[in-house]
């Protein structure tokens, strides 16, 4: 057996002779301030209250109706001159159509399997979320070959399309949820700095842009 | 740090020689922090007991370290990734320079990393011929410029906006205007390139979750995902201290680091890594490794007062309200970590010797202990290793000039055997006259010369105890 | 009647005489009997703050005779002082040693000079008279290491014609802390400059702090700035029956 002499020292400086399995005296992640449950009122509040941080963050937050998707996606690509986009390939968002739409407003769709450098070049990333944190606006996103990292980072815009269901009262639920997750990325707007004399910049090198679409309805 | 290689902190020489811009930015700074930070826990009534259980947590963790990390060996190893121990500093950087060797690398992207700072990584890899660049804006401003941190957090706060233009400028042979927005742009655009063909990312790490072999990251510009997706290979240099034991206990520790560092509620970004990426066709890294650093911390760890040190989670807040700090910014501390923090940390990695004048960088005044999240007990901790610096103890043989050790024997004496501090506080006035000015004593010879160089001293006037005895004897006839 | 002891403190006894008559005379006119052991020096904090921590147990053994001779409460116009006698002394001695125990008995009837008043006596208004703007500097080891957070300025606004006007950074360190002063003196500067700015900009004519130390730093500090801003020990403002002009 190799001996590591980082666990020796420490093993030594505790004054410890041998080996043990399990940690001694009891961890107080049961203590109750932790595990108090959050009691939101109501799913509406909750969207508001979410949505009410978003635009703290300067993110762009609004609630639609699946039918009004198509007119916001040609505000957004207009409004931003988008000439090249790239989208999760997920049931949901096949179904709300949104790649359809860019495509008629003469949109390039990159696949979001497509290499960094071809990535890179796109000015709108169009994700879901897997879960949502309303007491801080959080976006939380996990990572697969379907739901590639690389779209809610890369381009300088990030639309994310949410639904009620992925709300959360708090991050002990997302993590009792998530804590198996290879990756997971918490998002809690755009992308900002304030190296420089202090002053706020977005978009440094993550998206400048949050956009935040809550579909009910 | 290295014991061996660090030049002597001379705290009083660096703290008088420090231009002025540097307080002033660094005010800007810290009074911003302080502000935010005392909107965000207003908001959570439950702040105080927040910051006992974290501190519990952290010591429980202290406790039972090497059950944790032991842990976080076998969960992240099953997870993919490689798992190294970096007992020392130059063991840490020869680890790194093996894997890019192995590699190939030319080129690394550096997400900020007070452990890699630590261990002075970048000299190691550009003296093995690889290009080492740091994406953190305020990291990648001062690693043009050449110099160290002046805050923890805001690392090169200290430079004005027209300095920062005139150095990109210089550094990239551009045009650089002198507007912060535009700037980072010219940042955004020359790193994008770096990430997008960097063989290996570096990254430090803020959390390590032992029970699933987890590297938690928290930053707000989107370089520390860039470093972690991009790049093939990513490579994590984390402290032993940072182990957490499970989620749960992590989320009083993100509840508490973001309001305590910036005032945010949380940062922009904050991920949860484990591992490499785990199929073909997935943004992320082939290959993962996470790099242990010990590096004086084991060592610490056998100190009962000195270890609470290892508690820290990095977040500036004592830095912040240090009136000390606030006066002479990151420079005059000589390491990589400044502060309260940094006058706790440095002595204990890099002996009271070298650091021997830290301790005393202090007024012992409290503010940096009130607003620790893990509630740190920094004045305690400044007088046990004052003690260690004035006396010595079981850890170190004492180092105080002997000139100083002389003047506390003599006070020592005067202040135990009253009848000569009573003589002396009798005697004393008859200096006054020398120097009296105005009613006050001003231009006194060493060693009152240093009170006298700042402000007067009142004039020696012990005459209370003559009073009381003048007194006690009227009422001692009258009665 | 109550009975007490007079810890003048070794920065009262060199500079504070005025300030110590007063404690002596407010006290008397409250009703506490007074008694001052000629023997104490110096609580020893000098020493102890710097790490002389062997060093400084002499010097508190000739302080723990000095008061011991008599059970009754003991009363200095310091809270660091105050502060190493009840929160440093025990841990100067080995548990179970009659040092020790001396320790922790004098520890326990140690009191600060407002908390004296306000906690123990239960006295706010002791008829003081001040017709002025009034600052006040929350002393670093008065206010954190004793918890006094609420006495000085109970008793401040008890006060006759006393405006209390805020403190710009009130409970920021004036850079006095002992030996700070002379172990790093530029950076005690400009520490004292930020709360001497602060006190001009107050608008306040005086400024009250409740620490001898801090009152030398910040005295001095006005004066070298040319400010005509009284620098006080609350207790001199106590015994004041200034009239209005």
């Amino acid at each position: 057996m190799m001996i590591n002499p980082v666990i020796e020292n420490i093993r030594r400086s505790l004054g410890r002779t041998a080996q043990i399995s399990s940690p001694q005296g009891t961890l107080l992640s049961l203590h109750p301030a932790i595990c108090e449950p959050r009691l939101p009122k109501s799913v509406d509040s909750e969207i508001e209250y979410f949505l009410s941080e978003i635009k703290k963050l300067s993110g762009i937050g609004q609630r639609l109706s699946a039918d009004k998707i198509a007119d916001a996606v040609k505000i957004l690509v207009s409004e931003h001159n988008i000439q090249k986009a790239t989208i999760w390939d997920t049931p949901y968002l096949k179904q709300l159509g949104i790649a359809d739409s860019l495509r008629s407003l003469g949109v390039e769709l990159i696949s979001p399997n497509a290499n960094k450098h071809d990535m890179a070049l796109c000015d709108l990333g169009i994700t879901e979320a897997d879960y949502l944190l309303p007491e801080t606006g959080t976006l939380v996103l996990r990572s697969s070959v379907e739901k590639p990292r690389g779209v809610s980072l890369l381009p300088r815009i990030h639309l994310a399309v949410i639904r009620p269901e992925m709300l959360r009262a708090d991050m002990h639920q997302v993590f009792a949820e998530a804590k198996d997750s290879r990756y997971l990325v918490f998002i809690t707007g755009p992308s900002r700095t304030a190296d420089i004399e202090l002053t706020v910049t977005l978009g440094v090198h993550g998206p400048k842009n949050l956009y935040v679409w809550m579909i009910d309805g | 740090m290295n014991r061996a290689t660090q030049p002597y902190i001379g705290f009083e020489e660096y703290s008088e020689h420090v231009p002025q811009s540097i307080p002033l930015a660094v005010q800007q700074a810290t009074s911003r922090f302080v502000s935010g930070r005392a909107a965000r826990v207003a908001e959570l009534p439950q702040w105080e007991e927040l910051r006992q259980i974290g501190s519990d947590i952290r010591q429980h963790t202290m406790e039972n370290m090497d059950v944790y990390l032991t842990r976080l060996e076998a969960a992240l190893q099953s997870a993919g990734g490689h798992v190294h121990w970096a007992e020392k500093a130059e063991d840490a950087r020869r680890i790194v320079l093996q894997i890019a060797k192995e590699h190939n690398v030319k080129t690394a992207v550096k997400s900020k990393s007070m452990a890699t700072e630590e261990i002075e990584l970048n000299h190691a890899l550009e003296a093995a011929g690889i290009q080492a660049i740091e994406t953190d804006l305020g990291e990648y401003i001062i690693q043009l410029a050449g110099t160290g941190p002046s805050h923890i957090i805001v690392p090169a706060v200290h430079l004005k906006k027209e300095e920062i233009a005139a150095l990109f400028s210089e550094k990239l042979d551009i045009h650089a205007p002198a507007d912060p927005i535009e700037l980072a742009r010219i940042a955004r655009e020359v790193l994008r390139e770096k990430f997008l063909h960097a063989e290996m990312g570096i990254s430090g790490g803020n959390f390590l979750i032992a029970e699933t072999g987890t590297l938690v990251m928290v930053t707000n510009e989107g370089n520390g995902r860039m470093c972690t997706t991009m790049p093939d290979l990513h490579v994590a240099v984390v402290g032993i201290d940072k182990v957490v034991p499970d989620w749960e206990s992590l989320t009083v520790f993100l509840k508490l680091l973001a309001r305590s560092a910036t005032g945010q509620k949380l940062s922009t970004y904050t991920q949860f890594i484990t591992g490499p990426r785990r199929a073909e066709g997935e943004f992320g890294p082939e290959e993962f490794h996470l790099v242990l650093l010990d590096n004086g911390r084991s060592k610490i760890l056998k100190d009962p007062v000195g270890r609470d040190v290892l508690k820290c989670i990095r977040c500036g807040a004592c830095a912040n309200v240090c009136p000390v700090y606030k006066n002479v910014g990151g420079f005059a501390y000589g390491s990589f970590i400044s502060g309260p923090i940094g006058a706790i940390l440095s002595p204990q990695m890099l002996g009271t010797q070298t650091a021997r004048e830290l301790p005393y960088a202090s007024t012992l005044c409290g503010a940096c202990a009130d607003v620790c999240p893990v509630k740190i007990p920094i004045p305690t901790i400044l007088r046990h290793l004052r003690r260690r610096v004035a006396q010595g103890d079981e850890f170190s043989a004492l180092t105080v000039p002997v000139p100083i050790r002389v003047a506390a024997m003599f006070a020592s004496i005067a202040l135990a055997w009253n009848w000569i501090y009573r003589l002396g506080a009798r005697l004393l006035p008859v200096i006054n006259p020398f120097f009296r000015r105005n009613g006050w004593l001003s231009g006194m010879p060493y060693p009152l010369s240093r009170w006298t160089k700042v402000r007067p001293l009142p004039p020696f006037t012990a005459r209370f105890r003559r009073w009381w005895n003048v007194r006690s004897a009227k009422w001692k006839d009258s009665t | 009647m109550s009975k007490a002891q007079l810890f003048i403190t070794c920065l009262g006894d060199q500079f504070y005489t005025a300030t110590l008559r007063n404690m002596t005379l407010l006290l008397e006119r409250l009703g506490v009997e007074l008694t001052f052991p000629a023997e104490q020096t110096c609580c020893g904090q000098p020493l102890f703050n710097n790490g002389f921590e062997e060093k400084t147990r002499p010097v508190a053994m000739n302080f723990m005779r000095a008061f011991s001779t008599s059970d009754a409460p003991i009363i200095a116009p310091s809270g660091s002082c105050v502060s190493m006698v009840k929160h440093h002394y025990p841990s100067l001695f080995n548990a179970g040693t009659p040092e020790h125990v001396l320790a922790v008995e004098i520890a326990s009837r140690t009191f600060e000079f407002t908390e004296y008043l306000v906690n123990v006596l239960k006295i706010t208004d002791v008829g003081a008279v001040y017709p002025h703007k009034v600052t006040y500097h929350a002393s670093c080891h008065y206010l954190r290491e004793m918890g006094l957070k609420t006495e000085a300025k109970t008793l401040l606004n008890a006060v006759k014609d006393l405006e209390l006007v805020s403190l710009n950074e009130e409970e920021t360190c004036c850079g006095f802390g002992g030996a700070f002063t002379v172990t790093y003196p530029e950076v005690s500067r400009s520490m004292m400059e930020n709360k001497v700015n602060n006190i001009i900009s107050s608008g306040a004519d005086t400024v009250i702090t409740c620490e001898p130390g801090c009152l030398m730093n910040v005295a001095g500090g006005l004066y070298k700035a040319g400010s005509k801003i009284r620098a006080m020990h609350i207790i001199d403002l106590l015994s004041s029956k200034e009239e209005p002009a």
